[in-house]
Parts: structure tokens; C-alpha cells; sequence
């Protein structure tokens, strides 16, 4: 069988096909269907899905099979059954042939049919399915009981309330410890050589049930935390139990008040028979905001055991849990280092790269020496990918001890010189610019290395990044000329890219140079084969000719940058508005000095090697989807004609929550603030199961008196979606106003069992008020000068507050959230807990400038302190700032 | 048994074995599923549950395996009715005879399904369900005229009255399906 076609759609055809015709015949072969189907899972698990007609008519021709029990067709229907069940229609007419099997004698029709039946189930049909539900769950045998935990899982999407009714059968399930019977485990792995006694499979209905618990009560502290009293101590499978782990630690993190008893219990957990639940444990000990060094200890030492494990994915667990906790606090895990150690030669190279970018962090500054010489032999015999964490951490090195920059610089160099493909070359080059950026004494042997490599870098846009940096920092050096031979020489060797990339490089030295050789060599330039190369030169020796010399440096080696992102917006938002009698107002776009520019990057250097670990396991990290939620948002701000008219948003909040989470209608709110106006959003989401919203719209008293423009409402709120409302009034004078607001709608019911919509009625609901705050005329922005600029400043206002936030951090967080400052100089990381300076640094709506100084305290006597001191140009907004917390 | 022997069976078997497809349709209510159990010998039911989508039964009479393909006859099910009688060798229309008010429904569904092109000369048995309870059953003649079955041209059709309670006629039925079978 050949699926080599799948990509140019020959194959699907041809498969689609020979289902239809297949499935339709008289008599059926069942080899041959269950082969076909075989086929057809492949094709819609690994490629796009058919269009809808398409798969409603292979659902429809697979129904027919219907009519034969060869149970290994049977057993393909299902499977192909539950892929199609979202992209067919009408898949709810499988229901009554499934519900014959999933009642029928034969345990292995039965577990699938009922797992498939919850995937075909809609809120109109669940009510039939609710007594075989509740009786497979307390079944006897564990896999039909497994089926229909797991089944639930998928239900609770179509009507939770619904799923909600079999509570007390999931419960009693927790609690029935149903054994694997030993027939059902032939031809798994022996259970107990895979090291988790017999536990891994037997009981693994406790862990389905007690998940289902959770998903049935999640929103419902109270509810959760009797869940974990009731079955503490009660469960067999190791599964369940870290399951129980998992739900103390999310209870502890939510209410400070647990935090004794859920820590007691967490901690039980930690000489656990199991070495998956001991881990467990672990992490959940290391996950405790604020814990103690002395209650982290002992969950270091079990990872420190752990990582002697014979199975490679507990040692790479352990030393993935070491290694963030290494970030934070690499004090605490340097009692690990001589475990640690051995684990770079561990046979698996994650392990060993953990190990490495973990002694990297806890490492002082004489045992980086050797961890170097080691890495440079280890790097050779590893995929590329953790070659750039390692290079990632060794990055940071150099910042953190200074003194190594020599060691640090060899080691990049040797290994830029090293096999390895474009990302981590990349990563590579980035690594040396730091060097350059912010370790002077490196500087002019960094820049030395990165011209040795352009002279065979195989990557010509790298090439171009560094012909770029040599010409940024070239310049500034003490033997400039020296870097313009390099660059030359690519002009002469190059392709068109790089060439072009050389020749502005180039123009940068035209102003130190005083030999009159830089223009010579421009000047050769100027009949080149390519159009960009040759116009690149042109224009610098032409400007280079203008007397007043000011314009020629600003042109040359300008002052400010704009800031891309920014400028791109606004140049989009200029195309689009379409009105070219007004020249673009270039004034909007903020700039950037170089200083700021690099105060960013370091700060951006030090979060992403804080984050290494987890860009790789998860994916974007927290900063980044912040920024996606941020332009979402401007996006669907900007889709609306009538706010687009009001201009350009000055500032947006962050989202403010202006009801409970767990309340039926969950409400959200953003303020924006305009030159002349603001706009108040509010997301709704309607999480009932079973009711229609129609006509939502807020009705919004400000507390002084403002002119409504305008309302965009909601014209209808499907059960279980989200919409959102727009209200916008004129800006007012006041700094401080507040919103109050009630939703108004008409509330439709549905019908579960016949989907039948009923009539409707009026309804409103309060929500908390939105107010304007000091933050909401502030916008964060980087400082590379704060110093400078706080002694400049004029205007000072302070005051002390008593916080009632449990540590320093969650009082930063807060201050830094409420006035909507920037971080300088990563003071936004507190490293100790009893003291810590906080600069934070913001511009005014007009473009004035906010520093602000918090020094915090914490004492046990008397909590979390602060003491703020602002500075501005404006008096007013320098005395709100410091009003923050009244 | 010798190997010929089991040879000569499994010949014998495949001359006279003989399969049919047939649907069984009708509002809900009209006592579908519960004639075809009756028709397997299942014992009657008073509370039954609804269909929903299909089921498949099986019958077997004298070397005939008829297979019944038990629609559900909820509106929401009617739509697609067609779509399973598309090449069927027999569709059966059930009707609740006790329940006159229904047949105007019956009658325009009934003839709907008559008029797909698809269905053409497909032999329809129109089956007067729960003949025993009397005096309200609907008779033949009686339904007959009320379905306006004469209409119906250009195919087989036949109309039998039928309780799957009392097993009133069950036989005729069963002929009437065998005699649809075609040899595989
Ligand atoms: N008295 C009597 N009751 C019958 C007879 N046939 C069916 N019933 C009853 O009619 C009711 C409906 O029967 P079903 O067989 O479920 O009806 P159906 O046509 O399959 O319905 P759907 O599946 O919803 O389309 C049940 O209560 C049966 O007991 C009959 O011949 N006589
Ligand atoms: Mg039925």
C-alpha cells in the first residue's frame, strides 16, 4: 500500500472513490472495507480534512457497514466514526445502531461504541444516553467503565449540567478500585518491569474518574477542596494520585488560607512508593510561590535521587524541574551540582543538555572555567536544537561574570567555526553581538571573530546582520579602518545581498575616515552589476557631499530609530484611511535612541534565557502572547467604522474583570483612551449551556456627566460563545471617572431535547464599574538612562503604603499593573524577600515623561511595605502617581 | 465429513442462499422496530424506544437473509429516508392504523418518497400496523382510499393489515420479503 500520493489529492480521490463504492455494495467484504477504512483514517488524520458534502457522504456509505458484525470492521467503524463526527452532518443517525452495542454482551463492541457515542451526541440527544452513561461508569468491567469516564470528558462541552447528573457514580468510582482483570492486559508491556509495580494499569478507572470529578467541579473551589480531603490517602492508581497532587497545588496557589494543609499533603507525598508521584510531588513543592529554603530542601533532595534513576525520562524529568528552579533560585540547586555534573555524560543527550544549561545558572565563577572546556567537547555530538539552548545559556554567562567575556568569546567563536545549521548559527552570532553590546572589554576582539566569519559565512542574510553590526559598532572603535578591508572584500566576493549590505556598511566609516579611502572604495562600487548595490552608493556619496554637516551625521549614524512595529502600524492605518492630502505625520511613531534600544535587548536577553526551557517544551511564552492579545485587540477595535473615526487609541488597559469567573454571564472589560474620547469594551461570554442572548447592549452611567456618541451592541450571544460590546463617550476633563454598568438582554431558553429556541424575556445584569485610573494615562517605555533622567526631572511627589499582597513580588506585580509602568534594569525580579528598589519608567499621553522610584520592605510584624517617590514634568499626574493606592 | 462433501454444501449453499435488502419506513410511533422484532420472534413490548437514526436487523427464513434497515420516523429523520432506500430491493411503509388523525402525514410523506427519481420501481409494501385495536383500526380499503394508494404506478405495491402485536398476517409479510430476494 502506497500513501506516497496523499499530497497532490490523486490518492484521496481514488480512496474516497472506492469507499463509496465499496460501502454500498451487495454483499460486503469486510477485509476489504476494513482496509479501505485503514486508508481513510490515514488520509484524514495526516491531511486536510474532506469538505463537508464529502465526508457527509462517506459518513453515510460507512453507516452502511453497519449491517455486518465482523468485529474487526466493527471496531474500524468506530474509529472512522469518531474522526468524521465533526466534519459530517446529520452523524446523530449512527445513534440508535451504536446504542445497540454499547448495550449489548460483548465487552469490546461495547467500550467503543460508547466512546464513539459521545462523539456523536448533540444537547438535543444527551438525554437519551444518560441511563447507559451512569450504568457503563459503575460497570463492572474496567474498560467499559474507562469508556465512559473518558467518553464524559467529551460531553461536558455539550452540556455540563448534563454530565454533572452522573456525579455520584463518577464518585463511587474513585472509590470502587476496579483491578485491570489480567485478560484485558495481555499484550501490553509486563507492567511491572516497566517499573510501576502493578499499578499502571490496574485502577485505571480511579484515575478517569477522579479526573471527570475534577472537570464536573473545576469551578468550584470549595467543591475541589473536598475532593482532595475525601479521597487523600484512598487511591491506588499512581495516576490518580498525582492527579490529587495536581489539584492541592492549584488550590494552594488560589487561596493562601489552605496553604499549611495542602503543603502537609503535598509533602506526603514525597517518599511515595512510585517515583512518578514522588516527582510529582516535587515539582508541585518547588511550584509553591515563596516557599521556604527550608521547605524546598527536601523536594531538591528527591530530585537529586532522581536523577540516579535507570529510567532516562525520570532523570530527564528531575533535571528539567532543577533546571527552572535553577532560574529563580540557583542557590538552592547548587547542592545538586556534583549529580548534575555526572549527568553530561547521561547516554541521553537531553538529559545532558539540561545538565548543562543547569550547572551553567548555578555555576560560580570558578567552576565555569571547566563546564566550558567540557561543553565545547559535548557540543560536537548533539542536534542542533540543544545546541542552541546550550549556546542561549552560555549567552547570559558572559553578562553575569565579566571577567569569563575571554572564555566566553573563545568558545563562541570555536564553535561558529563548527558544523551546524542556520538557526543555531544564528544563535551563535546573536550571542557574540552581546558581547559587543554589553561587555566593553570584549568588544573589539568580538568584532574581530564575526569579520573572520563573513569571510565563509554560508548564510547570506546572516552575512547581511553582520555586515550591518560591523557597521552600527565599527565605527566607535579605536581602529576603525581595520574593519573596512572586511567589509570590502565581500563587496568584491559576494552575491548582489550581501553586496548591497556591504556598501552601507561601508558609508557608516565615511565620517572617521580621514584618509578619503572609504570613498575611494564607495566609489569603485558605483558601476556594479546590481541596480540595489549601485543606488546604495550613490546616495551615500551624494549626501556625504551636503556642507551642513549635521545632516550628514544624522543620516549617517542617526540619533533615534523608530520603533518598526510601531511604524508599520501607522503607515497601514495611513494606506487604509486613503486620505493622501495629509502628508504622513511621521511625529506618532516613537523613537528609540540606541541606548534605549539596547537597554531593551538586554532586558529581552535576560527574560529569554530565563524562559529557554520553556520556548522549547511550550511553545510561545507568556510576553509574547501578551503582545498577541494586545494587537489582537487593536485589530477588532480597528474592524469597527465608527471608532476607527475617533483616531488614533492612545492607550488600552489591561483586561479588567468585572465579574466573578464562575458566575453564568463572565464579563471583561478594556478601556481605551482616545484624543477626544474613550471607548469602554466589554467581552461577554454567555456560559449557559441552553440559552440564547439576544440584543445584548450595556447601559453605562459615567460619574459625572459625559456625552454618549455611541453604542455598538451585540444582536445576538449564542450558549457558550463570546461577543463583545462597544460604548464611547467624549473624554473627560476629570482624570477620574467611573463606569457603571448594566448589561441588558433578552434571555431565550432553548429547549435540550428538541433544540427548540423559546420565547424570550428581558433581563439585565449589573457588573462591577470600570474606573479610570492614574494607569490609564501612562504608557510603559524603556529608560536606558534612568538615572540621568530621574535627576533631570523636576516635579517630585511621595508616599508610603501599607500593601495587603503576602510577598514583595505580588506588590511589584501590582504596582506595576496599576500604574502601567516599565521595568528598568530588570528591577521587576525580585531576588530577595525582604527588601527590593523597583524603577519603573512611563510616558504621558502627551509624551512627557513619569519616572517612579518604590522601594519595598516586608517585615513579619508588618507585612509588605511600600515607599513611592515619582518624578515628572507634569505636577498634577506626578502627585496621582503617587496616589495610586488611595 | 469429507472435504467433498463440505464442498459440495458450501455449492449448494451459494445456489440457494439469497440475501435482500429492505427498508422499513413510516412516522414514528407506527410500531416499525417493534414489528421487525416480531417478525425475529421477539416477544412484544409495550414501551419501546424511539429510533434514532437507524438500526440494522437481521432475519433469516429458510436459507433468505433479509436485511432490514429500521429508520427512525422522527421529522428530523424523514429528510434522509431516501438516501437508505436508494438501491434497497424493497421498502416497507409502516402506518399506526389506530390513529386516523396522522394519515394526512402519512399520505404526503408516503407520496414525496414515491416521487424520488432515485426510487423508482423500488416494490413498496404499505403495512396497516396495530390492526388490534379495534374498533378504531383504519382498514385496508379504508386506507387504501385514504393513502391514495391507486395513485402509485410503475411499480409493486401492496397493502396488508397487520398487527405485530397479535402477529395478525406476520406470514404474509415474510412472503412478501422472501419473494423480493434476489439469489447472491
Ligand atoms: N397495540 C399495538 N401496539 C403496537 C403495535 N406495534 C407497535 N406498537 C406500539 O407502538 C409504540 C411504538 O412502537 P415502535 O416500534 O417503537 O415505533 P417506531 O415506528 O419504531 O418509532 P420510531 O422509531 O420513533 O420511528 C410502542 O409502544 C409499541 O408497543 C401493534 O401492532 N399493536
Ligand atoms: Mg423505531
Amino acid at each position: 500500500m502506497s500513501y506516497k500520493k496523499n499530497d497532490d489529492g490523486l490518492d484521496r480521490m481514488t480512496v474516497f472513490q472506492e469507499c463509496i463504492s465499496e460501502f454500498n455494495a451487495s454483499p460486503i467484504n469486510p477485509r476489504k472495507s476494513r482496509t479501505l477504512l485503514s486508508r481513510l483514517l490515514y488520509i484524514v488524520t495526516t491531511g486536510a480534512p474532506f469538505p463537508r458534502d464529502e465526508s457527509t457522504q462517506l459518513f453515510f456509505s460507512i453507516t452502511k457497514l453497519f449491517q455486518h458484525k465482523n468485529p474487526a470492521l466493527r471496531q474500524m467503524v468506530y474509529l472512522a466514526i469518531k474522526e468524521l463526527a465533526d466534519d459530517a452532518d446529520d452523524v446523530i443517525m449512527v445513534t440508535s445502531s451504536i446504542m445497540r452495542d454499547a448495550t449489548g454482551n460483548d465487552v469490546f463492541y461495547r467500550s467503543n461504541a460508547i466512546r464513539t457515542l459521545c462523539r456523536i451526541i448533540d444537547a438535543s440527544t444527551i438525554q437519551s444516553i444518560e441511563r447507559l452513561i451512569k450504568a457503563s461508569i459503575v460497570d463492572k468491567n474496567p474498560a467499559t467503565s474507562s469508556a465512559a469516564l473518558v467518553g464524559s470528558y467529551h460531553l461536558l462541552p455539550v452540556s455540563r449540567d448534563f454530565v454533572r447528573r452522573w456525579a455520584n457514580e463518577t464518585q463511587d468510582t474513585v472509590v470502587a478500585n476496579k483491578p485491570y482483570p489480567a485478560a484485558l492486559l495481555i499484550g501490553r508491556e509486563n507492567t511491572s518491569s516497566f517499573g510501576y509495580g502493578s499499578g499502571i494499569a490496574a485502577f485505571q478507572t480511579q484515575f478517569h474518574a477522579l479526573g471527570l470529578l475534577y472537570e464536573m467541579r473545576s469551578h468550584d473551589r470549595v467543591a475541589l477542596l473536598k475532593i482532595i480531603q475525601q479521597f487523600n490517602g484512598k487511591l491506588h492508581s499512581p495516576y490518580a494520585n498525582i492527579l490529587l497532587i495536581r489539584f492541592a497545588s492549584r488550590v494552594l496557589a488560589e487561596d493562601p488560607n489552605v496553604r499549611k494543609p495542602m503543603h502537609k499533603l503535598i509533602l506526603s507525598f514525597l517518599n511515595h512508593a512510585n517515583d512518578a508521584v514522588s516527582l510529582e510531588s516535587a515539582r508541585a513543592i518547588l511550584a509553591i510561590r515563596n516557599a521556604t529554603p527550608q521547605e524546598v530542601e527536601p523536594a531538591i533532595s528527591s530530585l537529586q535521587l532522581l536523577l540516579g534513576s535507570h529510567r532516562p525520562a525520570f532523570r530527564f524529568a528531575a533535571i528539567r524541574a532543577l533546571n527552572r528552579y535553577a532560574m529563580s533560585h540557583p542557590e538552592a540547586v547548587q547542592i545538586c551540582n556534583p549529580d548534575i555534573q555526572e549527568r553530561i555524560s547521561d547516554p541521553s543527550r537531553t538529559v545532558a543538555t539540561y545538565a548543562i544549561t543547569t550547572l551553567l545558572k548555578t555555576g560560580n565563577n570558578d567552576s565555569v572555567d571547566h563546564l566550558m572546556s567540557q561543553i565545547s567537547n559535548f557540543m560536537l555530538d548533539i542536534p542542533d536544537e540543544f545546541k542552541v539552548v546550550v549556546v542561549e545559556a552560555v549567552r547570559s554567562l558572559a553578562v553575569k561574570f565579566p571577567s569569563k567575556q575571554q572564555d566566553v568569546l573563545h568558545f563562541l567563536a570555536d564553535i561558529l567555526q563548527s558544523d551546524g545549521g542556520v538557526s543555531f548559527k544564528q544563535a551563535v552570532v546573536s550571542a557574540i553581538f552581546d558581547l559587543v553590546r554589553f561587555v566593553p572589554q570584549a568588544k573589539a576582539e568580538a568584532l574581530s571573530q564575526l569579520c573572520e566569519y563573513i569571510e565563509d559565512c554560508e548564510y547570506p542574510f546572516l552575512a547581511a546582520r553582520i555586515l550591518h553590526f560591523l557597521g552600527v559598532e565599527g565605527p566607535s572603535t579605536e581602529d576603525p579602518l581595520k574593519y573596512v578591508r572586511y567589509i570590502y572584500n565581500r563587496i568584491l566576493l559576494e552575491n548582489a545581498v550581501t553586496r548591497a549590505a556591504a556598501v552601507t556598511a561601508l558609508g557608516k566609516f565615511l565620517l572617521v575616515d580621514k584618509t578619503g579611502s572609504v570613498k575611494t572604495l564607495l566609489e569603485r562600487t558605483l558601476d556594479d552589476s546590481s541596480d540595489e548595490v549601485r543606488d546604495r552608493a550613490a546616495i551615500i556619496l551624494r549626501i556625504a557631499t551636503i556642507p551642513n554637516k549635521k545632516i550628514v551625521a544624522d543620516f549617517i549614524e542617526p540619533e533615534q530609530n523608530y520603533s518598526l512595529g510601531a511604524l508599520e502600524q501607522e503607515l497601514v492605518r495611513y494606506v487604509t484611511a486613503s486620505d493622501f492630502e495629509k502628508p504622513f505625520d511621521f511625529s506618532v511613531v516613537p523613537t528609540f535612541t540606541k541606548e534605549q534600544e539596547n537597554a531593551e535587548m538586554l532586558q529581552a536577553m535576560q527574560k529569554a534565557t530565563k524562559s529557554v526551557d520553556e520556548d522549547i517544551t511550550q511553545g510561545a511564552s507568556a510576553a509574547e502572547k501578551e503582545q498577541e492579545t494586545a494587537s489582537a485587540i487593536s485589530e477588532k477595535l480597528a474592524a469597527i467604522e465608527e471608532i476607527r473615526e475617533l483616531g488614533r487609541v492612545l492607550h488600552t488597559s489591561s483586561a479588567v474583570e468585572l465579574t466573578e469567573r464562575e458566575t453564568e454571564y463572565v464579563v471583561t472589560g478594556y478601556k481605551h483612551i482616545f484624543e477626544k474620547h474613550i471607548v469602554l469594551q466589554y467581552d461577554v461570554s454567555n456560559t449557559l449551556p441552553d440559552t440564547i442572548l439576544a440584543d445584548v447592549t450595556a447601559m453605562v452611567t459615567p460619574s459625572e456627566e459625559l456625552n454618549e456618541e455611541f453604542v455598538v451592541a451585540l444582536p445576538e450571544l449564542k450558549p457558550n460563545s463570546e461577543g463583545t460590546i462597544y460604548v464611547a463617550f467624549e473624554r473627560p476633563e476629570d482624570l477620574f471617572v467611573s463606569f457603571e454598568t448594566v448589561l441588558k438582554f433578552e434571555s431565550k431558553e432553548i429547549d435540550p431535547s428538541t433544540g427548540e429556541v423559546g420565547e424570550g424575556y428581558l433581563d439585565q445584569y449589573e457588573i462591577e464599574s470600570l474606573e479610570l485610573s492614574v494607569g490609564d494615562y501612562l504608557i510603559p517605555a524603556f529608560n536606558g538612562n534612568f538615572d540621568h533622567t530621574w535627576d533631570e526631572l523636576g516635579n517630585e511627589a511621595s508616599a508610603t503604603y501599607a500593601l495587603e499582597v503576602p510577598t514583595i513580588e505580588d506588590g511589584v506585580q501590582a504596582l506595576l499593573k496599576l500604574l502601567s509602568i516599565q521595568a528598568i534594569g530588570g528591577t521587576d525580579h525580585v531576588t530577595e524577600p525582604a527588601s527590593h528598589t523597583l524603577k519603573g519608567f512611563a510616558r504621558t499621553l502627551e509624551g512627557g515623561s513619569i519616572a517612579v522610584v518604590a522601594r519595598f520592605v516586608h517585615s513579619a510584624a508588618r507585612g509588605v511595605s511600600v515607599k513611592l517617590v515619582a518624578r515628572g514634568e507634569d505636577e498634577m499626574l506626578t502627585q496621582l502617581v503617587c496616589e495610586v493606592f488611595e | 465429513m469429507s472435504i467433498w462433501r463440505r464442498l459440495y454444501n458450501w455449492l449448494v449453499s451459494l445456489l440457494w442462499s439469497s440475501e435482500t435488502n429492505v427498508v422499513v419506513i413510516g412516522l414514528q410511533n407506527a410500531g416499525k422496530s417493534t414489528l421487525l422484532a416480531s417478525l425475529q420472534g421477539s416477544d412484544f413490548s409495550p414501551d419501546t424506544i424511539p429510533t434514532v437514526g437507524f438500526a440494522v436487523q437481521t432475519i433469516v427464513k429458510n436459507k433468505v437473509t433479509i436485511k432490514c434497515w429500521d429508520l427512525g420516523g422522527q421529522p428530523r429523520f424523514r429528510s434522509l429516508w431516501e438516501r437508505y432506500c436508494r438501491g434497497a430491493d424493497a421498502i416497507v411503509f409502516v402506518v399506526d392504523s389506530a390513529d386516523s388523525d396522522l394519515l394526512p402525514t402519512v399520505k404526503s410523506e408516503l407520496h414525496a418518497l414515491c416521487s424520488q427519481e432515485s426510487l423508482e420501481h423500488i416494490p413498496l409494501l404499505v403495512v396497516a400496523n396495530k390492526q388490534d385495536l379495534q374498533p378504531h383500526a383504519t382498514t385496508v380499503d379504508e386506507m387504501i382510499e385514504k393513502l391514495d394508494l391507486l395513485s402509485i404506478r410503475e411499480r409493486d405495491i401492496v397493502c396488508y393489515a397487520v398487527s405485530a402485536k397479535t402477529l395478525q398476517n406476520l406470514d404474509s409479510v415474510i412472503e412478501w420479503l422472501v419473494a423480493r430476494a434476489h439469489h447472491t
